[in-house]
Order: C-alpha cells, then structure tokens, then sequence
C-alpha cells in the first residue's frame, strides 16, 4: 500500500484549534504505527483453555507426583515405541489443524472446553479435548462427542467421564471420517443404550 | 486430504449491519480491573482480556521475531505467562498496558532466545532499518498502544479508520466502498480519531 492519508483530507474544516492539533497528533500516531497484523484463526478463535490451566496441573502434580511421574514414563515409553513403529513424529508438535473453543448450554452453563484437532494419520483425526465445569454423571451415563456437519450429526468421536467438577479432564479423541470445510463439534449427554445423541451440553463458540 | 476448517479471516473485522448507533462501552471493565479478575482466576476476563490484546501482542511478536508460526507460539506463551503472573499486578506501580506490555515483550524475547540466531537474523524491521534499537523499541511501544487503542473504537469507527489509513483509499472510495455518504464517513473518522485521542491520552504528552 502506496497511498498515506493526508490529515487535511480525513476532516472538514469545521475542526479547529487545539482539538485538530490532538486529532492529528493521533493521525501521525497512527501512520507511525502502521495496520494491525490480520490474526490466524487459531488466535482469532479465543485463548487456548490449556493455557488457563498451569496452575491447577501444578496443584495436581504436588498432590500426585509419583503418579505423574509414573504415567509420563509410560506415555513417553508408549510415544517412543509409537514413532519407532510408524516411523512418523513422536510429538504432535506443529501438526495442529485447528483449536476449537465450545462453550456451556443451558445443560451446562458453567462448562467450557478447547478441542484440538491434529492432522490425520491414515485416516484418523486425532483430536485432544480439554474441559472443565462439567458435571459428573451418574453410573452408565457419560458424555459423548460429536462431529457435525450442516447442523447434522456426522458420527461420534468418542466418549469420556468427569470425576469432579473443578478439575480440567483432558481426553483423546478420534475422528475416522473425511472431515471438510464447516465441520464443527459438539459434547452431548448419554447413556448406555441410548442410540440418539442426547443433550447438548456444550457447542462451538460463535464470533 | 487437507482439512480446511478454518473460515478465511477477513482483513477488516465483521462490522454490524444495522444502522442504530451502538452504545458506548462505558460499562466495560479496565484493563487493571480485568487483571485483578484474572489474578483470582477468573476466565471469563482473560478472555475479554485476550480479545483486546491478542492483536497487539501478535503485532510485537510479529515485529520481533518476523516469523507468523514463531509469532503465533509466542502470543500463546504471552498469554499463558498474563494468566500465571497477574495475580502480581500491582496498579499504584503503573498502568496495566504498561505491565502487559512488559510481560508480553519478555515471553517474546524468551523465544528469541530458545529459537537462536537464526530467527533473530530473520527479523526484517531490524535488519531493514536505520533506527535504533531505542527507536525501534519506542515504536514498537507506539504500535502497541495504537493496536491496543483500535480495539476501543466502535466497529464502524474502526472500519473507516482501517480503510482510510490502510487501505489505500480515499475518502471518496472509502465512501463508495462502504456505500455511505462521504459526510458519514469523515463523521465516523472524526469520531473514531477523537476516541483514540481519549485512549491515547498519555501518548499526546
């Protein structure tokens, strides 16, 4: 972009005096500042909840440090013996598609999750679903995630538990279908036996 | 097969259709009080905290490391940084924009740090310039707030500002483009640069 507004093109001549001489000071700022960086759509989207959540991990790795331990040596031995075996990247570092933020209905107002999908492996679409203020469920009820597509339910990617309100549950997900432009997510109420998706607990959060 | 969920941005922010004129945002929190929130952990202001800085913070980042991935890991650094440290905001010490700047430039040279030299070799802004590294340094400061300061304006007001400096356009096209008379525009310019003013009151000294 070539072409800088001048100050005396952007007023009418109506405005005098000291306040033209603020107002221009603002419209020399303004030049000096240059435009505001078009955001990706992953900042766009909102913050990362994962972010909101160092503090509480902190908490839970004083209470349970040698159980945290434990289960790390077994996800990196797990990690190690997968990127062997596949010959592709252990972490899934830099292969993030896409974050997507859902927020709490009616069902639950006080929910909120991320979910981040991950480039497809053969078909799959991992996906790694962090949440809190979800409510835990009575026996044989749980919460189930949908992928939707054209305000449809495309399929499940699967289901998880909560075991305490307050605490954020990170789970991992899959999505074995073609996934495409407008696919959106939602989080649903369920019970054994049930074959409709049941309330909707939480859904995308809209600009 | 590449996912192509995200929706294309575009350059100018959506800006409501209607033509009532939408109420000033005197309600709205201040910065030092939203970080007072998120110091007791409150999410719902990091998140209205994050959608008045996130474009600032990227727009340093960007300057800094010159590198949008970079860029983008370090915004989310910045923020999780805001959302550990705020709880030690202390507001007789200065002004909020200050302390986030602050914390925002430091999780940004953190990463220059970890990624090298060879990053800190890309950056255009200091390799192309004469200025230095206080100039830059004041610029970048001016960026900030300017950036920061835009996103106080009404929609309406910040799309005629957008377009009347960024765009290339004249007011005449700004007007055509927009469908408005050009009495309408240069009242929302008006408008708008007064509203920086206001916002950008320190930066006028």
């Amino acid at each position: 972009m070539n072409r800088r507004p001048t100050f005396d093109e952007l007023l009418d001549d109506e405005t005098t005096g000291a306040e033209r001489a603020q107002l221009q000071h603002v419209h020399e700022l303004l030049l000096r500042a240059g435009p505001p960086p078009e955001l990706p759509p992953e900042l766009e989207a909102g913050p990362n909840l994962q972010l909101t959540m160092v503090r509480r991990r902190q908490r839970a790795k004083k209470r349970g440090m040698l159980l945290l331990a434990a289960a790390l040596v077994a996800v990196l031995v797990f990690i190690g013996g997968y990127a062997a075996g596949n010959g592709q990247k252990g972490s899934r570092g830099g292969n993030l598609v896409t974050t997507l933020n859902l927020k709490g209905t009616t069902n639950a107002p006080n929910a909120q999750a991320s979910l981040e999908v991950w480039h497809p492996r053969d078909g799959n679409w991992p996906m790694t679903l962090t949440v809190v203020g979800l409510s835990p469920l009575q026996p044989r009820r749980y919460y189930e995630v949908y992928v939707v597509r054209g305000g449809k339910i495309l399929g499940s990617c699967g289901v998880f538990r909560v075991k305490q309100t307050r605490n954020p549950v990170v789970v991992t997900l899959n999505a074995p279908y073609p996934l495409q432009k407008g696919d959106t997510w939602v989080v649903t109420r369920q019970g054994v036996g049930e074959v409709d998706p049941g309330p909707t607990v939480l859904k995308p959060v809209t600009a | 097969m590449e996912l192509a969920i995200e929706v294309p941005q575009p350059r100018l922010r959506a800006v409501p259709s209607d033509s009532a004129p939408t109420q000033p945002d005197v309600a709205d929190p201040s910065d030092a009080e939203l970080l007072a929130r998120v110091g007791k952990r409150d999410r719902e202001a990091f998140e209205v905290l994050y959608g008045r800085y996130v474009r600032p913070v990227f727009s340093l980042a960007l300057r800094r490391l010159g590198d949008r991935g970079h860029a983008e890991d370090a915004v989310q650094e910045a923020f999780a940084a805001i959302w550990r440290s705020a709880s030690t905001y202390r507001p007789e010490r200065g002004a909020a924009g200050g302390w986030l700047y602050t914390v925002a430039r430091n999780a940004i040279v953190d990463r220059l740090r970890r990624n090298g030299p060879s990053v800190d070799a890309e950056l255009p802004e200091l390799a192309a310039s004469d200025a230095g590294p206080a100039q830059l340094a004041e610029d970048s400061y001016v960026s900030w707030r300017v950036h920061r300061a835009l996103e106080d304006l009404q929609p309406r007001e910040r799309e005629v500002i957008e377009l009347a400096y960024w765009s290339g356009m004249s007011q005449s096209e700004v007007a055509e483009y927009l469908n408005l008379p050009l009495g309408t525009v240069k009242t929302r310019t008006r408008a708008g640069l007064a509203r920086l003013a206001t916002v950008l009151e320190g930066e006028l000294e």
